[in-house]
This record gives structure tokens, sequence and C-alpha cells, in this order.
């Protein structure tokens, strides 16, 4: 070993700054997301709600939620972790200093608040998780460049010679999401002064590129970036090495692979080509393989360390996370089967697929991340309360089953009711009788919602008392910024 | 050294982004632009304050440290 390798390293001072603000605005969004969501959700079993003034009916509301639950809960808890791990993996301090991080984290903050604004005004795309107008997007790219620059200028200066493969993940998340929103955005405002543009595709190409856009925002937002939350974090919470390596290597380049091709999923059945179609059915059904090796990765790492999960609830959640991750990811490809597509599209089902990614996956690897998080970044010995994470465990969990079932009950029943035919080849049902069939499944799931949102609120108390407390006074000092060994051996 | 740089660059970029903000408040032909290029400037305001506060900030510190050293 030479005497380089050998000598001590100057310790590196990280910007945590950064990473607690990121940490606070995700849980600040999520609860806004999550309250906002049962406040739609109340909408859809109690139609009377949408009568109040316009900025809260159904429709202006419904992308104030998907776009605090993707872009401000989702986005926030992205670039904070990712912040965190690349200077820890890199043993670098962030790239650009404390004021690219500060822009950073702002411009994605006011970015957030005008896009919720100018749906509440009734300003919209109507492009489906891209619904702000384009002088929003705009901001937005500046503010993706900027933290483009962040990351892979920390990756450039590292002092470590290898690259974590979480960081891989998370630099596919940042370049592709780039690439996608500045293509499905590619529009013509109608004056420099106006918040309005139109397209510049048309017909089905224009619902090919925001399919291919919409799609991939689950793969490469919604899946890569929090696989690289799981690659850091199980790790680290696990205190074990990943299970294998090299099937994390397999996992990263076989998914950036096959995800891109995917989006034509969402037109089965419509104008688009027949063999577009095929091709998004092919590859949809090709992600079985790096999802499920990416998913039996992740618990396989648990290995020799299950007895954690009883004493660590942050673990708990990244790893019932997993599971949910393997379960949606089973789900998506056999919906985009044609002949399943042909009874699932359209109905709750969707709904409820969505639902056991977003708050199965997305949010739990989240809570997981920050369970572990906070406190280690503001250096407290623990949390406030085991006992409160476990009951926002539960609670939560008891949501999503609610919330999941009911959709997968009600979507089955639409498919069925919609293509019953009577003896004279008539349609059997009118579409008020599926709704009111199933109007108690929309009450169930209000009730998941309003379950999920109370476990988020005690996660909240639980975290604020964790900083707060004198129950859980410094002394940790130490544990935080240990070197993550990538594999057994290394 | 790479604070300031980081500083000064962040800065003008942001003096410039509330330029344009008032620039597109004052030919907004809609409500929501005019509130996107008001909110803008403001944003851009406040952002800059706070890298001059924190420039200080950095500087007092650095004094104080250099005079507990001569003490």
């Amino acid at each position: 070993m030479s005497e380089a390798l050998a000598a001590p390293r100057a310790a590196v001072v990280y910007n945590d700054d950064v990473v607690k603000k990121f940490v606070i605005a995700s849980m600040f969004w999520a609860v806004v997301a999550f309250l906002v969501g049962v406040f739609i959700a109340a909408e859809l079993s109690w139609p009377a709600l949408n009568f109040w003034p316009p900025y809260v009916n159904f429709g202006r509301i419904r992308p104030v939620h998907t776009s605090a639950a993707i872009f401000a809960f989702g986005g926030s808890a992205l670039l904070g972790t990712s912040f965190h791990v690349v200077q820890r993996t890199c043993r670098a301090r962030l790239f650009g200093g404390e004021a690219l991080a500060n822009f950073i984290f702002w411009g994605y903050q006011f970015f957030i608040v005008m896009a919720a604004l100018s749906y509440v005004l009734g300003f919209s795309k109507s492009r489906e998780y891209s619904e702000p107008e384009w002088h929003i997007i705009v901001w937005l790219v500046i503010v993706w460049v900027a933290y483009l620059v962040a990351f892979t200028g920390t990756l450039i200066k590292r002092e470590e010679p290898h690259i974590y493969v979480a960081n891989w993940f998370y630099l596919s998340f940042i370049i592709t999401v780039a690439m996608l929103v500045i293509v499905n955005n590619l529009a013509i405002p109608v004056s420099v002064f106006a918040a309005k543009s139109y397209s510049a595709f048309s017909g089905a190409q224009d619902a090919l590129v925001q399919w291919w856009y919409g799609h991939n925002a689950v793969g490469f937002f919604l899946t890569a970036g929090f696989l690289g939350m799981m690659y850091y974090f199980i790790p680290k919470a696990a205190n074990r090495p990943i299970y294998s390596y090299r099937l994390s290597i397999v996992h990263f380049w076989s998914l950036i692979f096959i995800y891109i091709w995917a989006g034509p999923h969402h037109l089965h059945w419509t104008s688009l080509p027949d063999w577009t179609q095929t091709v998004g059915m092919a590859f949809s059904i090709m992600l079985w393989m790096p999802s499920w090796g990416g998913m039996i990765n992740g618990l396989m790492t648990l290995s020799g360390a299950w007895d954690k999960l009883r004493t660590d609830p942050g673990l708990r959640f990244s790893v019932t996370a997993v599971g949910f991750y393997g379960m949606a990811t089973f789900e998506g490809p056999v919906m985009s089967v044609r002949t399943v597509n042909a009874l699932s599209h359209y109905t709750d089902w969707g709904i409820g697929h969505v639902h056991s990614g977003s708050l199965g996956w997305v949010a739990f690897i989240t809570f997981g991340a920050i369970y572990y998080l906070v406190p280690n970044l503001w250096q407290r010995t623990g949390l406030y309360s085991n006992r409160l994470a476990a009951w926002h465990y539960w609670i939560a969990t008891l949501g999503i089953v609610l919330y999941i079932t009911a959709m997968w009950v009600a979507g089955i029943m639409e498919g069925l009711m919609w293509r019953a035919y009577d003896a004279q080849g008539f349609l059997q049902y009118s579409f008020i009788d599926s709704i009111n069939a199933v109007h108690p499944l929309f009450i169930v799931r209000w009730l998941g919602g309003v379950f999920f949102l109370l476990g988020a609120l005690i996660m909240v108390y639980n975290l604020v008392m964790t900083v707060r407390s004198p129950r859980t006074a410094p002394g940790l000092a130490g544990r935080f910024g240990a070197p993550l060994a990538a594999a057994a051996g290394e | 050294m790479e604070e300031a740089r980081s500083d000064v660059v962040i800065g003008v970029m942001m003096t410039i982004f509330g330029l344009i903000g008032l620039w597109l408040a004052s030919g907004a032909l809609d409500v929501e632009m005019s509130i996107f290029g008001l909110s803008l400037a403001g944003f851009a305001c406040v952002f800059v304050l706070g890298l001059v506060r924190r420039h200080f900030d950095r500087a007092e510190a650095l004094r104080v440290a250099v005079e507990a050293s001569h003490e």
C-alpha cells in the first residue's frame, strides 16, 4: 500500500445546512400533499364540496395534490438526500458553495409555490404531472441545471476513487428528468407576457411525448431517485454492505435502459400505432427483471440483521417500502398487458396502483431515510419516541391497505360494468351506475388517506420533539459520516 | 474563495432574474404573469439581501477569530 493511501485524510466539513432545509421542507410538503389528497378524496366522495369557490374545486386542487406529493415532498426529499449521500460517499463538500446550495433550495421552493398558486388560479397546461405553464417550467429548468452543476461538481472533486452506486441512480434521475421536462414542455407561448402556451407537438405525437414524459417521471423521478436513497440508507441503517454490489450495477443499467421505452403502455387502444403500443408493453414486461433484482438486493441486504427491524423503526419503513416496490413493479407490467389494460385503463385500479407505489414505496422509503437523518443531522442520541414511530408505521400501513384494496375493487368493478352488455347488445350500465356502485369504496379510500395523514402528523411531532427535547440531548458525534462500505470485503 | 466566487455568480444571476421579474410584471397580460413577475422580483431581492448578510456574517466571524488568536 502506498504512503499516500496510508496517510490520514483531513476531515471534510460537509454542507449539512442545505440537507436540513430540504428535510424540513419535505416534511412540511408531505403534510400539505396528504391534507390536500384527503380533501380531494372527500370531494369525490361528497361532490357538494366542489361547490365552494372555484379555487378549491377538484380540477384545480388535484394537480396541487400530485405536484405537492411528487415534486414538493418527494422532490425535496430527493434533493436533500442526494446532497447528503454525494458528499459522504465522495468525501467532498458540496460543490458551488453555500450560495449555490441556497439558490437550489429556495429556487426549488419558489417553483413549487408558484406552480401551486397557478393551479388554484386556473392556469394549467393540462398535461398530467407537467401542469405548470411555460414560464414556471423555464424557472424549474434553471434551478435543475444549478442542481446538476452542484451534484456533478461534487462528483468531480471527490476524494474517493469509486462512485458509489447510489450516486449513479441520483445522477440518472437528475439528467433524465431534465431531458424529459425540456422535451415534454416544448411549447410556443402566446406572448412572453402571457401565462398561456401551445404544445410544439400535436395529435397522437403529443400524447406519446406526454406519456413518454409521464411514465419516465415515474421511472426516473419516483423510482431511480428513490433507489439511490435505498442503496445508501438501508445499508447505513442496517450497518451491512449491499447484498450484491454487482447486482446493483446490473440493476442500474438494465433499469435505465428499459424504462425509457415503456411509456406507450399508457396509450393502449388509442390512435397510437399498434406496434408502438406493443413496444411499450414488451418493455414494461421486461422491467420485471431489473425491478425485482433491485428489490431482492435491497431485502437481502438485511441478511444477518433482520433483528434490527424490531428496534429501528426507520429501517422498518425502508424494508416495507422495498416490499411495496416489488409489489407495485409486479402490478405495473401486468396492467401494461393490452388485454389486462382493456379492463384496467381509465378505472380506479390505476389510482390504486399509483398509490401503492407512491405511498408504499416513495413515502415509506423517504420516511425511513428521514427517521435516520433527523437524529444524525441534528446530532441527537436517537428519536424522541420509537413508540410514536411504530404508531406511525402501523397507522400508515393500515391507511395504504385501505386505500389500495378499495381502489382495486372499485377499478375492477368499474371495468367490468363498463364492458357489460345486455342480451340486445346495449350497454348494461350507464356511467352513473358505476359511480354509485363504487361510492362506498371512495369513502374507504378517503378513510385510508386520513389514516396516512394522521401517521404523517405523528411523525412530524416526533421529529420536532427529537430536535427540541432534552431527552435526546446531543452525544452521538462520530456516528455520523462514517464511510459506507460498498460491498463486503471492500 | 469558492464561497466568495459563488456569492458573486449567484448574486449577479439573481439580480438579472429580479429584473426579468419586474419586466414580466410590467407587461403582464394576465394575473398569473403579474403575480409570477412580482414574486420573482421579490424573491430575488430577499435572496440577494441574504447573500449580503451572510457575507458580512462571515467577515465578522473571521475578524473575531483573528482577534481571539492574537489575545
